[in-house]
């Protein structure tokens, strides 16, 4: 009949519309995005300021390795308050093999670093254990002392004109120098730093090794957190060798296998321990514990069990310097 | 017989002065128009005008209430299935959190790894990882996020197993890579699982909202279909002087009720959706935050005692995480439905963190280790104290996953129990929008039948 056959298209076309909305269905989301990586690490300590590099050997007027005399009787506000507290607070290492590291076996920490600071803990409380260890790293040495929170650092210190402008450091107790460790199938060419232009070389943050590496402009320096961080960086690939003290380097090639220590020293490195700046009493009774250390066997022991395996029988001591007067 | 003469052409159709000629398409459609301007000129004309509004009119009713039923069932779903996208992905945190913690409890200790810590971290990134493949299925848009963190999860535990292997030898190297392998998961993971956590929420927060909105397409159609159906009935009633149109009347009724029906159906669909987004949904975020957050401190209280002496900086990171996991557990609480509270559990851990810090502030840091791990410090001989912060930490665990799953059933029953109800009535109501058609169709007919 006409009047259907006049409906059937808009009728037709309606059914397809309502098809279509019916069909119609929720559109997909977007994408979620990734966020860029931040640069922002872990909670971490600042570190500390890095101070230029003067290699003279005379600072205002005193040979740097001339810390004050060994007094055993002397006193001074820091002495006092640590023996009133009952314990030493020392800024160390936890990760330096051989000078301070701890023991996974039995969580303790020890190594030849550890052993002067049981050393003068014996000599103030007699009792070596009397000592609450805070583990720092290699930035945070100076700053921990300024701001007293430890009250003694002995972490492969070396001692440095520029330093002694912000803590004192006792007379030399190890006599080390700069090397550089690099992967054992390196051929021999690179046996020197300067072999190793355009290649990155780590080193740790506020330590003299990464200052020493400003000299060698061909060279890239990578710094890291500490000398296990370096390692790590070296196992990964990321760097190509790392540059440091050779009894630091030495632990680091126990452990690993497939690194080895290159060339001659290209510095000296003499190692003090570290105590606030003002505190000369302090000082003296340190260096007085050093000496008898040295001159009754403690220092040669401590050597022979710690470094003899990898760097060879026990030298003489090194002869300390003192007579400074400010 | 014989051909004489040729054929005479065979005569066309007569031709109307105007009529275009029909066998070429131009011509077709031109007489198709031409037809239907003469079918709707007149009194007929309009009334077969009506005929089509009405129908329009019903069909409109229909398709707008089936519509929006259906859009607001899919919304629903789809609210929930991101909800529990989003839950997914916090405990996917937690696991993460949960394993690191455990990683660096057994850094701790020093000696031989303790076997249940190890189980802890191997469990936590199984879960993570099983977990990571379902978010994948369940969400095709997390796709790209997803393949990122679990490249950042493959980084983390390759790490962890270097630390452990070198723990195992005796050498300190191992405590560099733990902390590479912490800070990876720190500044490569979280970051990517907190963007997962933001997309997903804000998909859920557009699917409520557009269940809400469902109500407005029914209204909309409801209210021009009855004005077109009421158009129709006075047209009729003026030309035709009878004043009642039964079948355009009971198409009226029926366009009436669905709209009435409709917008009250969608409207508690619409309550519900709100509620839910206030009430357990709000708990289960509540409760899973509460979680990643405290795992976390958990974590950061580990990381202190590492440090040993240097770790401020994760003390005050522990703080910042306790009192967020404070509120959180708070306002977890406050909902009606949900019945498990870890609050008492959360402070006796809270205390047990307080006598770690006195026993490390004062230089006791093997007592601190043991009151944090429960295990003697290797080397030491003191014996650990039966309630430390791993035992007290795994009470709260218990008591807010407990919140947490409560909380989150609770949200999808809710959001998913209108939703069978919602499509059954989108079918009625095309079912009745066709019903309202046919019935304007029939009215007007009858009408129309009499100018034959």
């Amino acid at each position: 009949m006409r009047r259907l056959r006049t409906a059937t298209g808009p009728a037709a076309a309606l059914a397809l519309l309502s098809l279509a909305l019916v069909a119609c269905s929720g559109g997909a989301y977007e994408a979620t995005p990734i966020p860029e990586p931040s640069t922002a690490a872990a909670p971490s300590t600042a570190s500390a300021p890095t101070t230029t590099t003067t290699t003279t050997a005379t600072c205002a007027g005193q040979s740097y390795l001339a810390s004050y005399a060994p007094d055993a009787q002397a006193t001074g506000p820091l002495l006092t308050k640590i023996k009133e507290r009952g314990r030493l607070i020392a800024g160390v290492s936890a990760d330096t093999l051989l000078f301070g590291a701890r023991n996974p076996v039995n969580g303790k920490i020890e190594g030849f670093d550890i052993d002067r600071l049981r050393a003068i803990s014996q000599a103030i409380f007699g009792d070596p254990d009397e000592i609450e260890f805070k583990v720092i790293t290699t930035a945070q040495r100076i700053p921990a002392l300024q701001n007293g929170s430890v009250d003694i650092v002995a972490r492969t210190m070396s001692i440095t004109c520029d330093r002694w402008t912000q803590v004192a450091f006792s007379g030399q107790y190890y006599e080390a120098g700069q090397k550089v460790l690099v992967q054992r199938e390196i051929p021999q060419l690179q046996n020197r730093i300067q072999d190793l232009a355009g290649k990155k070389v780590c080193a740790p943050k506020g330590s003299t090794s990464l200052t020493k590496l400003a000299d060698f402009p061909e060279v890239k320096a990578v710094p890291a957190d500490t000398h296990t961080g370096c390692l790590v960086l070296f196992q990964q690939g990321q760097v190509d060798a790392i540059t440091g003290d050779d009894t630091v380097l030495a632990g680091l090639v126990a452990q690993d296998p497939y690194a080895k220590v290159v060339g001659a020293a290209f510095s000296s490195e003499p190692y003090g321990l570290a105590m606030p700046l003002k505190e000369k009493g302090f000082v003296q009774f340190v260096n007085a514990v050093l000496e008898k250390e040295k001159s009754d066997g403690a220092w040669r022991a401590s050597y022979d069990e710690w470094l003899a395996s990898a760097l060879g029988s026990a030298p003489t001591p090194p002869k300390a310097q003192f007579g400074r007067t400010r | 017989m014989t051909l004489t003469t040729a054929q005479a052409p065979t005569p066309r159709a007569a031709r109307v002065p105007g009529d275009p000629d029909r066998r070429t398409i131009t011509g077709r459609v031109r007489h198709g128009v031409a037809a239907l301007r003469h079918g709707f000129s007149g009194t007929p004309g309009r009334l077969r005008l009506l005929a089509v509004a009405g129908v329009l009119a019903g069909l409109l009713v229909g398709l707008a209430a089936g519509q929006a039923f259906r859009v607001s069932a899919h919304a629903l779903e789809a609210a929930d299935v991101n909800a529990t996208q989003v839950i997914r992905v916090q405990e996917i945190t937690t696991d993460l959190v949960r394993a690191d913690a455990a990683a660096t409890n057994a850094f701790l200790v020093g000696g031989l790894e303790p076997a249940d810590q190890r189980q802890i971290y191997t469990d936590g990134l199984a879960q993570a990882s099983e977990q990571l493949a379902q978010a994948a299925r369940a969400q095709p848009a997390d796709a790209d996020a997803l393949g990122a963190l679990n490249r950042a999860i493959t980084e983390y535990s390759g790490s962890v197993e270097q630390a452990r292997a070198n723990n195992r030898q005796g050498l300190p190297l191992g405590a560099a890579y733990l902390r590479v392998a912490s800070s990876t998961l720190r500044t490569d993971a979280l970051p990517v699982l907190d963007a997962l956590v933001k997309a997903n929420t804000g998909r859920v927060e557009s699917e409520l909202g557009a269940a809400q909105w469902a109500l407005v397409w029914v209204i909309a159609g409801g209210l021009i279909a009855l004005g077109v159906l009421i158009g129709i009935s006075l047209w009729l009633a003026r030309r035709t002087h009878r004043y009642l149109n039964l079948p355009i009347v009971l198409a009226a009724a029926i366009t009436l009720v669905a709209f009435v029906l409709g917008g009250l159906v969608l409207f508690s669909a619409g309550q519900t959706a709100r509620e839910v987004r206030d009430g357990p949904y709000a708990a289960a975020l509540a409760a899973s935050t509460a979680r990643v957050d405290a795992f976390d401190a958990k974590a950061n209280e580990s990381l202190t005692l590492v440090a040993r002496g240097s770790g401020s900086a994760f003390e005050t990171a522990w703080q910042e995480r306790a009192a967020q996991v404070e509120a959180q557990i708070s306002s977890a609480a406050l909902v009606d439905n949900v019945q498990t509270d870890s609050r008492e559990e959360w402070d006796a851990y809270a205390a047990v963190h307080a006598d770690i810090r006195k026993a490390d502030d004062g230089g006791d840091w093997e007592g601190a280790v043991a009151l944090a791990t429960g295990e003697r410090p290797a080397g030491t001989q003191a014996t650990p104290p039966q309630t430390n912060a791993n035992t007290t930490f795994a009470d709260f665990d218990t008591a807010s996953a407990a919140q947490l799953s409560e909380a989150s059933k609770a949200a999808t029953s809710r959001l998913t129990s209108p939703v069978n109800g919602l499509r059954f009535f989108g079918w009625l109501a095309v079912l009745a929008g066709l019903i309202a058609a046919l019935a304007a169709w029939w009215g007007v007919a009858a009408r129309l039948e009499e100018y034959r």
